[in-house]
């Protein structure tokens, strides 16, 4: 989860466009890890360094790998390391951003070094991301007033972890707003009631992203044509994503907590009270999780 | 296990839900698969059909999944009825247990676990 809001950070501090990010998204599958990137993030290199390095290897027929052993700036356990390290998400992001041009080697490495930095994530922690690091970064975009921030808190976090399980991970949360998305298609509502009740809303702004969203939870390769399927494949996931959510809080907190069967509607669901609206931007388009405040 | 005896009644709200079991199932090779979109339709197509294995949602429109079962085992208290929710919480299991259920699917259902819970029951 952690190059999801890695993305979200990149926006934020502008060093990225929307448009370059879900390219970089989109280029990540089919990016191999580069030996630079991977050392400047486990801080073994610099950026300066990695330089000089594809400069040598420009003039000599040598692996990078190689030649940064020769200069003494890697160790050879330190090399082993980094070529045993897994396509790691983020970083896959970050390396699809620097080949686009989109960002240097340099804002890469300030950039994966504050942001590590600002959220005491470290090396081991970032492959096996967990719960409360998400709900400490989901509470850092959003502003509940409630006193139940901590149920939202927990909710987009179930919801973030089902995205990436169900729908796929090439995507990146944007900042939180408190209305509603300008344009809608198709809204699919559920509501959750007891102790703590909300509205759970997953809006789409076009017939094409709600289509590529029902396709990818389905998998049964649905057409324009057919839209009861794709209704009920949204319905399915906000209702596996809010029954898991309700299994969690009882088992977590003992609160019971009940839904009503999922709907869907032409227009927003308006609910009383404020909202909170939670953009996805996934390569396919943008959607958006609405929950009452 | 055969299943060619075998009849199955889906009690489901989502069509997509009701598709996935019966493509799996048909697979499987069991007679009869009939559907209810409702706890309400549940009833009456169990009343109706007789079949060997209901498979049973609980938050649908009209009448609840527990509500449903409480009236088919009320009709026939040998009914086999599967609760398949995604909601699993212990207290809702309780009380569809309490109601008749034989057992229970989390959704999302994968194939080998409905053959497993048809193996127990059946």
């Amino acid at each position: 989860m952690f190059a999801q809001f890695f993305g979200n950070y990149l926006l934020n501090k502008q060093l990225v466009t929307p448009e370059q990010l879900i390219t970089g998204i989109q280029a990540k599958n089919e990016t191999r890890l580069k030996l630079g990137v991977l050392a400047i993030s486990a801080g073994y290199m610099s950026a300066a360094q990695v330089e000089e390095i594809h400069e040598r290897q420009m003039l000599e027929d040598k692996r990078i790998g190689d030649i940064a052993v020769e200069l003494g700036y890697l160790t050879k356990e330190q090399l082993e390391e980094l070529l045993d390290t897994q396509k790691v998400g983020y970083l896959l992001l970050g390396q699809a951003l620097v080949d686009k041009g989109y960002l240097t080697n340099g804002q890469f490495e300030a950039a994966i070094s504050d942001y590590k930095h600002q959220y005491q994530i470290d090396e081991t922690e970032s492959e096996s991301f967990d719960d409360e690091k998400a709900e400490e970064l989901i509470r850092s975009m959003c502003d509940f007033s409630s006193e139940d921030a901590m149920m939202y808190t927990k909710y987009l976090v179930l919801v973030m972890k089902n995205l990436i399980r169900f729908i796929g991970d090439d995507f990146t949360p944007l900042k939180p707003t408190r209305m509603y998305p300008l344009e809608i298609y198709k809204d699919v509502y559920q509501k959750i009631n007891g102790s703590f009740t909300t509205d759970t809303n997953i809006v789409f702004e076009s017939a094409d992203s709600m289509l590529a969203f029902a396709n990818r939870f389905s998998g049964e390769g649905l057409g324009a044509t057919d839209g009861e399927y794709i209704d009920a494949a949204v319905c399915d996931f906000l209702n596996i994503n809010n029954g898991l959510y309700t299994v969690n809080v009882s088992n977590e907190i003992n609160m019971e907590l009940r839904l009503t069967p999922p709907e869907v509607f032409d227009d927003i669901h308006d609910t009383k009270g404020s909202v909170m609206t939670f953009p996805v931007a996934y390569t396919f388009g943008t959607i958006y999780i609405t929950l009452s405040e | 296990m055969v299943l060619s005896n075998v009849t199955v009644l889906i009690c489901d709200d989502s069509i997509l839900s009701r598709k996935k079991m019966k493509d799996f199932l048909k697979v499987c090779g069991v007679k009869e698969i009939f559907e209810a979109v409702d706890g309400q339709a549940a009833v009456d197509e169990y009343k109706d059909k007789k079949p060997t294995v209901v498979f049973m949602d609980i938050v649908m429109p009209k009448k609840d999944g527990i509500q449903a079962v409480k009236e088919i085992v009320e009709f026939d208290p040998e009914a086999k009825i599967v609760m398949a929710s995604s909601v699993g919480t212990q207290s809702l299991l309780k009380d569809a247990l309490k109601a008749g259920a034989k057992d229970f699917l989390q959704k999302p259902i994968n194939d080998d676990s409905i053959l497993q819970v048809l193996g127990r029951i059946l």
